[in-house]
């Protein structure tokens, strides 16, 4: 048989001693677990205590109305389980003592992460001492766990070396947009920087396109023709230029194959540069209509979802003032000597891609509603910065746009897509002071949102009065988007 | 020094003795605090100290902590050093006001003629199974206040020592205390570690900086020693002082490993992880092999205690981001 003691708890409200109100057992009865032994008062509450053993109860060692400090035993159990291994068993002694508080027993064993045995160890069930789910005790809570030293198993198991780079940072990823700035932490890249090497020329091994360590230190190997270490000994390797950088090739220079893309547009813009004969014009308009129109219907219903943007109302200005101009959309067949006017238009626009330059055109944009015009550049140019532009995206385009606005240009000579007659770049639309006239003929000079329009076209075919009609047309569409009520 | 400061002892007893050790030497240091008195403290730090010391040196205050923060400031006027105990980390925003407004800027207020020399302990941190008020980690709140020295303990010896250091400088400090490791045991020594502005370097290593504060030192301890047996050396450094910050050590030691992770339990969220955070991306950019890392709790309330230990950083939530530092 086991004997059991229970002591006092520190009934949580801080307090060091509790009055014994009432017994609920007497020696002989027989409890189980959680079966209210006895009631207790505090200065603020009474509390019926549970006792956390099942068993006989083989003593009492408070009578009613006595005073009881917290951490003194109260009552004994008889667990009837033999042979018990802890509990150093003042059996015999703690038959009976008086109803007097009994100092706290020795608690039975220590807890084993106790290395270094403190002056004096606290009491089981008071504050700093420990409770009986092992935790520390504390006045409020139940508390403090001993946290586990130990590492849990990680899934896929532990890996004592760390994988050399990861992807579990979004920076890591392979960037999409258009923007390609060599990737590689701070320190290689003020390595690189102290070498004198170009991060963006260097091959990067990492992971993602990232350029390590090891990258720069190859490639300042190979700039000196020798690996760093055997430097000062090598005579052979190259000396520095007498500009004391590395001269070997790929650095100072670097030559890039001529294929893909690249060859493609450098073939167009010969054959239309030195076939077709380029004349550009130029017109300034104030957009500050267009700007408000954009601002509105990036409110309306019918817009929700799709990017409203000052192109949009380009491209279809575009394709009302083909309506009223055919003869600029049209193209020259040298072989059959014939002019082919296109009744449709496909627009193209100009798009820099992860692949170079490409021009794609929405077919039959004539016929699109504001809305459908909308989507298909949303399309168009998402499908180009995913660098996933077919080449049936890219044929048949009638008339162009080039957005060099973007870039904070103001516009530019543009060179013919080939296979058509003409091509608008469209400049940054900024704050420019502009004389506007009043209703009653005074000017004042006021902010307005302008912009500057420049129409290349093929004067085999197109004069210049038509040319000059057409983007003439498309400014004062630009200036007054109501004009599209007009001709459209 | 108080007799017995050489062994081993707890937090809470090294707290005790250096609080008696400054009682004994200064008369005008004086003890405030809801139930400190008779009851010792609801974690025991001030038991014995009303009887050695008399109910005039050794305060129980009624339950207003602006009540407890203003006559502090009036007896820090008038000379003495009040030492304040705040009951627990969420009890303390009634003197909120007076400690940002008033205990931070009277010195400066009065072009240096006033001092302020209080000492607000607070015991502070989760993992006590505890209801809610009781388990709060707002040190960034006095961090972000100029004025105010906030410094926590990590260990018996700190406990000790910078309980005394506290009383001592004229200047305000508001002195944090682990509670869940109040009761964690270890050797107090001859002398402080340092003044009340260092950190403090616990385990020197090569590969990662682990800098951690008050309860999460023994975290960041034990997960030094597990990353030992995967064969990564860490750096494990006690900031001690959180306002101001010991700037030298913490780049020191980022310059070295090129790898920080800072732990804390308060929030990621504009915690003391965000400010070292940047000081170390400012001043030593380029020895960066990896971004700094924070771990600390969520940015939500405090849970309730059923689910704490899913809140606070633990052992293998600092070994995850040893990895992810180590993976760059």
């Amino acid at each position: 048989m086991a004997l059991r003691e229970f002591k006092l708890p520190d009934p949580g409200e801080g307090l060091t001693e509790a009055d014994l109100v009432t017994w609920h057992v007497a020696v002989g009865d027989t409890v189980k677990v959680n079966d209210i032994v006895v009631e207790v008062e505090t200065a603020k509450s009474l509390v019926e205590l549970p006792v956390p053993f099942a068993g006989t109860v083989a003593s009492l060692h408070a009578a009613e109305g006595d005073t009881v400090d917290v951490g003194s035993v109260i009552i004994t159990i008889d667990d009837g389980v033999g042979g018990s291994s802890d509990a150093a068993a003042p059996a015999p002694a703690a038959a009976a003592p008086p109803a007097a508080a009994v100092p706290p027993a020795t608690p039975a064993a220590a807890p084993a992460s106790d290395g270094g045995a403190a002056g004096e160890e606290i009491a089981e069930g008071l504050i700093g001492g420990t409770t009986s789910t092992g935790r520390t005790a504390v006045l409020v809570g139940y508390g403090v766990k001993q946290t586990e030293a130990k590492r849990r198993p990680r899934a896929g198991g532990a890996s004592p070396t760390v994988p050399e780079s990861t992807n579990r940072s979004p920076e890591v990823q392979p960037l999409s947009g258009e923007r390609t700035r060599a990737l590689a932490k701070p320190p290689v890249r003020k390595l690189a920087k102290d070498l004198g090497l170009d991060l963006a020329v260097i091959t990067p091994t990492g992971e993602g396109g990232i350029v390590t360590r090891a990258d720069v230190e190859a490639a300042a190997a190979s700039a000196t023709g020798a690996p760093a270490s055997a430097q000062e000994s090598s005579d052979a390797a190259p000396a520095a230029s007498r500009w004391g950088r590395p001269t070997a090739s790929g650095h100072r220079e670097e030559r890039i194959p001529v294929k893909g893309v690249r060859k493609m547009t450098a073939q167009a813009m010969v054959a239309s540069a030195f076939t077709a004969p380029h004349v550009t014009e130029w017109v300034t308009v104030d957009v500050t209509a267009t700007m408000e129109l954009v601002e509105r219907l990036k409110a309306d219903r019918e817009f929700r979802d799709v990017k409203v943007t000052p192109l949009l109302v380009l491209a279809k200005a575009m394709c009302v003032a083909v309506r009223r101009n055919p003869g600029i959309n049209a193209s020259w067949d040298e072989a059959a000597q014939e002019i082919v006017v296109k009744h449709y238009v496909n627009l193209g626009i100009a798009a820099a891609t992860p692949r170079g330059l490409l021009v794609p055109n929405i077919k039959d944009a004539d016929a699109m509603t504001m809305r459908e015009l909308a989507d298909a550049i949303g399309t168009l140019t998402a499908t180009a910065r995913e660098g996933r532009t077919q080449p049936a995206d890219m044929s048949g385009g009638t008339i162009t746009i080039t957005n060099v606005g973007v870039f904070g240009i103001d516009a530019g000579t543009p060179i013919l897509n080939p296979g058509e007659s003409a091509i608008l770049a469209f400049g940054t639309v900024s704050r420019r002071p502009w004389v506007v006239t009043a209703a009653d003929g005074s000017e004042s000079i006021e902010p307005r949102w302008v912009t500057t329009l420049a129409l290349s076209f093929d004067h085999r075919l197109v004069d210049g009065e038509l040319g000059s009609r057409y983007l003439a047309d498309v400014a004062a569409l630009l200036g007054d988007p109501g004009r599209a009520l007009v001709w459209g | 020094m108080s007799p017995g400061a050489t062994k081993p002892t707890t937090i809470a007893k090294g707290i005790t003795s250096g609080l008696r050790a400054a009682m004994e030497r200064d008369p005008k240091v004086v003890l405030m605090g809801e139930d400190i008195g008779k009851l010792g403290g609801v974690f025991r730090v001030t038991e014995g100290l009303q009887k050695d010391f008399g109910e005039e040196r050794v305060i129980d205050t009624p339950l207003a902590e602006a009540g407890i923060l203003g006559t502090a400031i009036g007896m820090a006027l008038r000379g003495y050093r009040p030492v304040i105990e705040i009951q627990f980390d969420g009890f303390v925003y009634p003197a909120f006001d007076h400690i940002v407004s008033q205990v931070a800027k009277l010195h400066a207020r009065s072009l240096g003629y006033v001092k302020m020399p209080l000492v607000i302990r607070i015991p502070f941190g989760g993992g006590i199974g505890a209801v809610e008020h009781h388990s709060e980690s707002n040190e960034a709140y006095f961090a972000h206040t100029a004025g105010l020295r906030v410094v926590a303990v990590s260990n018996p010896h700190d406990a000790h020592w910078m309980i005394q250091q506290a009383i001592e400088t004229d200047d305000p400090v508001v002195f944090y205390e682990p509670k869940r490791r109040y009761w964690d045991k270890g050797e107090v020594g001859d002398g402080p570690s340092g003044d009340l502005s260092s950190a403090r370097v616990l385990r020197e290593g090569t590969d990662v900086t682990l800098l951690a504060y008050g309860p999460m030192v023994k975290t960041c301890l034990q997960a030094a020693e597990a990353a030992a047996e995967e064969g990564h050396n860490l750096e494990v450094i006690d900031l001690r002082s959180l306002s101001p910050l010991d700037e030298d050590t913490i780049l020191a030691s980022a310059r070295k490993t090129g790898r920080v992770v800072v732990v804390h339990e308060a929030s990621t969220f504009l915690g003391m992880g965000s400010e070292i955070s940047a000081l170390v991306t400012e001043r030593a950019f380029h020895h960066l092999e990896a971004p700094v890392l924070r771990v600390g709790g969520y940015n939500v309330p405090y849970p309730p205690s059923r689910i704490e230990e899913e809140f606070l950083p633990d052992l293998d939530r600092v070994l995850d981001a040893v990895d992810r530092s180590l993976a760059y």
